[in-house]
């Protein structure tokens, strides 16, 4: 009985789900309290497996049967530490963001429990992508959290923008969980299983062309989910939800599930699985991804989408370290950025409630002596992510880069560039909102946050500090046998330096000491395009859904209308009606028919009887 | 025999009459006339009755049907005046084709009645009321004593019966009227007595039946008030 | 000596007419009295064959309780139909069959 304790990662976010939201709707208390003491369980019980509670191989159960062995479905859980230290960051921010949601949601009339409720599905869905020990187990929590996503984006589903964006983001990862469902089925073709543990060393002799359109299927989930170019369109918008939320699922856990899958992948099947094309596939698009969201950064003007497009940026970082092979590099990044960005991701939540959620920069200013507490703990989190050396972004930033530059120099110089970016639009943010005066009246009056929201902050904050250094990293990122390299100097430290002397020098340079009533750079030509996105969703927009979807969509009318309709249905109606014409004599309504009827129905029963003798 | 010729004439007699009553509710058109020709017909099935020993039958057909319900019927049918039926188009056709198929189930039935075992001659015989009681008896006992263990039901489920007529079975040479006497027991003491003790909970459930017909009649043909 | 064939057949015809009317006449109350005759013509019918299975002199005293029973229900369902016929006469002003259309518009 005891093995089976891990599945109470699972089941105990499902039942207090369920329970949130069929008794405790009209609840919100309970339904808060429930859902944290939810995530408080499943936090202290990661904690006690990391810490060394033994209790056996959970157990594994077919959900499915199926009498070819392979084709069975089974569900079971995995346990190493690539998983359970996974399982902390995920439990662990989850608490924090439960106990901030509290606070942040104090004010807001819409129906908390379907909050805590969503909350919680999400917390089930995501510990089944980590926990899985099959491919269609992750498959099975891919969609859970893509539908918990859906939910919590479009919390406030009044608000037509929100309700778009869940939709947005809903439909975007369909396309990309289409070839990873592709994918799934290739594994389960070529290696004949898709249970991670028994992968191993199966990839060779399988050639090499197959091979790598498996693992760009299979990579095609995670640029749905880790929203890479060309899908990445989603997340920005996504940030129509509460800002815990966005902490949550669109920081933290949820867009780093198809990192986490990809080193999965690699772990389980072999670096060798990964051809040198797919490598270079998916090194590639983490790099475009990483460029293009640190470019349109710079001209965001709202919060919650400059931190959205950093995390865009940062999860290339990660997609490109995976492409290099640099698996261990991109799962402590995952992690530190994980904290970091969590970080961030709840200090502006803190800032747009405290601003009556006033999410644009530049009507903020002054935050600095109004809120220090919060602005402080949002500067750790900006001195993680723009790499300051000694802050737990400097290290995984630095391990991805020497991986980079190991493999190949083309992406170590990328990298770099997208540091300097990330510097340039992080400080932009910070003078904007934090120095000079106010301007707006929202920031004018805006106060220090209360303890709900202030404790994960200083938590979040200490993590985002210290969660780098080799002594707690080797024993919490999630990866098996992470050892975190010494710190050495040599040319990447120099160009991160670099790069990150240009950009806090351009940031000074371009916006001084929050002086700036609006923003220098704005106005002209490049500017527009980055504040349209590089008019990539427009694009969308005309040619896929106004063009191609039109288009689509004008044949299958014509095809229901003339076909369907008009031939189909139309003979049929035809037919139907003349039959029905053709019976309809026979209710007559006329009692002396149906006794005649009747009558003659019995001689024929007679004469049938007749016959059996 | 002359009696037995008798007894025949008269039933093919009232035969043929209730035959042709039947007819006549079927023929004519004015209700009141297929009322009549009912009772008549009633009657003379009531006869047959009589004629077959089952007097307290023939007593209740007379009572209840030619009696209590052609009252009803009469009553109804003055009641609501009703006239002739009206003629319509095509009705010659339709009743060919009900003559048919009446004529047809009578054809069948009289077939499988001639085919019957034993219909034809008198192995399965009917017994008549003016039949020497005795006379049969004792050609019954012989040829039950032909095949003894072939007949062990007599009475149906009146056992003091079965055993009366066993001994009678066992001991042949019981004279004409002590076998008159066997049979003179009254119809309608053994039929209450069969109907009051192995059919008791059925004749209840009956009465409760009759009751609630009668309750619903009532509740059907009172007049709806508007309110 | 009649043979059982005989009231059979009687049954038979009795039975057949009564179809007969019940299918050709238009007036229910004369629909209903054939319905009686048809329930006479099985009660004759039970009373040929009590008579034909008993021996000694003594008939099956089960065919013939089966047959007052029969008399019984008969008494019942023509409260009820003629009750029913009424109340149909009052609602239509007739009781012809033909008449009972009202189910086909």
């Amino acid at each position: 009985m005891i093995h089976n304790l891990p599945w109470l990662f699972l089941l105990l976010p499902l039942v207090v789900a369920a329970i949130d939201w069929v008794c405790f709707n009209k609840h919100p208390r309970m339904a808060a309290t429930l859902s944290l003491l939810s995530a408080a369980g499943t936090f202290g019980l990661c904690i006690a497996y990391l810490t060394g509670l033994q209790t056996g191989t959970p157990g594994i159960y077919t959900w499915m049967p199926c009498s070819v062995e392979q084709l069975c479905l089974h569900l079971g859980l995995v346990m190493d530490p690539l998983a359970m230290r996974m399982m902390l960051v995920v439990t662990g921010i989850g608490l924090l963001v439960h106990f901030f949601s509290i606070g942040y949601m104090k004010g807001d009339s819409s129906n908390h429990s379907r909050y805590y409720a969503g909350l919680s599905i999400f917390m089930f869905s995501m510990s089944t992508i980590v926990l899985a020990d099959n491919l269609a187990m992750t498959f099975i929590g891919w969609e859970m959290v893509g539908f918990s996503s859906y939910l919590l984006i479009g919390h406030w589903f009044d608000k037509a923008s929100a309700a778009d964006a869940a939709k947005k983001a809903f439909i975007t990862n369909r396309v990309g969980d289409f070839g990873f469902l592709l994918g799934i089925l290739l594994t389960l073709g070529l290696f004949g299983t898709m249970n991670f543990a028994d992968m191993a060393g199966k990839a060779a002799g399988i050639p090499t062309a197959v091979l790598t359109v498996t693992i760009v299927c299979l990579f095609c989930g995670a640029v749905g989910k880790s929203a890479q170019f060309p899908l990445h369109v989603w997340l920005p918008d996504a940030m129509e939800g509460p800002t815990p939320v966005s902490a949550l699922i669109h920081a933290a856990t949820m867009v780093a599930a198809g990192v986490y899958m990809l080193v999965r992948l690699q772990v389980s099947m072999g670096a060798e699985a990964f051809t040198e094309t797919a490598c270079c596939i998916i090194a590639w698009v983490g790099a475009i991804t990483a460029v293009l969201a640190a470019i349109m950064a710079v001209q965001q003007d709202d919060i919650k989408r400059i931190l959205a497009y950093s995390t865009l940026s940062q999860l290339g970082y990660m997609v490109m370290a995976v492409g290099l092979l640099a698996g261990e590099a991109a799962m402590f990044h995952l992690y530190t950025h994980a904290w970091f960005k969590a970080l961030l991701f709840l200090g502006a939540g803190a800032i747009i409630v405290c601003c009556h959620h006033e999410q644009d920069i530049w009507k903020m200013g002054g935050l600095r002596k109004r809120m220090p507490l919060t602005v402080l703990c949002f500067m750790m989190g900006t001195c993680a992510l723009i790499a300051i050396p000694g802050f737990s972004g400097f290290f995984s930033k630095e391990a991805i880069l020497e991986a980079a530059l190991a493999k190949n120099p083309t992406f170590f110089w990328i990298g770099a560039g997208v540091a300097a970016l990330t510097t340039f639009y992080m400080l932009r943010l910070c003078i904007v909102a934090f120095m000079g005066p106010a301007r707006d009246h929202g920031a004018e009056h805006a106060k220090e946050a209360g303890f709900t929201m202030a404790l994960p902050l200083l938590v979040l904050a200490v993590m985002a500090v210290i969660s780098g250094y080799a002594f707690i990293a080797n024993d919490l990122v999630p990866f098996n046998g992470f050892h975190a390299h010494g710190f050495e100097l040599g040319l990447p430290f120099y160009v991160s330096m670099g790069s990150l002397a240009a950009g806090i020098l351009l940031a000074l340079a371009v916006y001084g000491l929050g002086n700036r009533t609006r923003d220098p750079l704005a106005g002209n030509f490049i500017s527009k395009a980055l504040r349209n996105r590089l008019y990539i969703d427009a694009l969308y927009d005309k040619v896929l859904i106004g063009g191609l979807q039109q288009a689509f969509a004008h044949v299958i009318e014509f095809l229901d209308i003339y076909i369907i309709r008009g031939i189909i249905c139309q003979t049929l109606v035809w037919f139907t009606v003349r039959i029905g014409y053709l019976c309809s004599w026979i209710q007559c309504g006329s009692l002396r028919a149906y006794t005649l009827v009747s009558g003659i129905g019995l001689v024929i029963l007679i004469l049938l009887l007749a016959n059996q003798f | 025999m002359f009696e037995t010729s008798l007894c025949q004439i008269l039933f093919y007699v009232l035969a043929a009459l209730a035959v042709l009553c039947a007819a006549g509710v079927v023929g004519y058109r004015n209700p009141v006339n297929s009322a009549m020709c009912m009772a008549v017909c009633f009657a003379m099935v009531a006869a047959i009755f009589f004629g077959m020993g089952a007097q307290f039958l023939g007593i209740v057909q007379l009572i209840v049907y030619a009696g209590a319900i052609l009252v009803l019927f009469l009553f109804v049918v003055m009641m609501l005046d009703i006239h002739n039926e009206s003629k319509s188009r095509g009705s010659l056709v339709h009743a060919a084709i009900c003559l048919l198929i009446a004529g047809f189930f009578a054809g069948i039935i009289s077939w499988v009645s001639i085919s019957l075992p034993g219909a034809k001659d008198n192995t399965c015989p009917a017994i008549t009321l003016c039949e020497s009681a005795g006379e049969l008896l004792i050609g019954d006992a012989h040829q039950v004593k032909e095949a003894p263990a072939a007949a062990p039901q007599y009475g149906g489920c009146l056992p003091e019966l079965n055993a009366a007529a066993a001994a009678r079975m066992e001991n042949p040479s019981i004279s004409d009227a002590d076998a008159a006497k066997a049979t003179s027991i009254p119809d309608v003491k053994l039929l209450g007595k069969c109907l009051y003790t192995h059919y008791n909970i059925p004749f209840v459930i009956l009465g409760f039946a009759l009751l609630s017909g009668t309750v619903g009649a009532v509740a059907l043909a009172r007049k709806i008030r508007k309110d | 000596m009649i043979p059982l064939a005989h009231y059979l057949i009687l049954s038979g015809i009795l039975f057949s007419i009564g179809l007969a009317g019940v299918l050709i006449r238009k007036n229910i109350i004369v629909v209903f009295m054939c319905l009686e005759m048809m329930l006479t013509a099985s009660n004759v019918a039970l009373v040929a064959f009590s008579r034909a299975q008993g021996t000694a002199g003594v008939p099956v005293y089960d065919a013939q309780v089966l047959s007052l029973f029969i008399t019984g229900i008969a008494a019942a369902e023509v409260a009820i139909g003629l009750a029913l016929i009424v109340a149909m006469f009052r609602a239509r002003r007739t009781v012809e069959s033909s008449a009972l259309n009202a189910l086909k518009d």
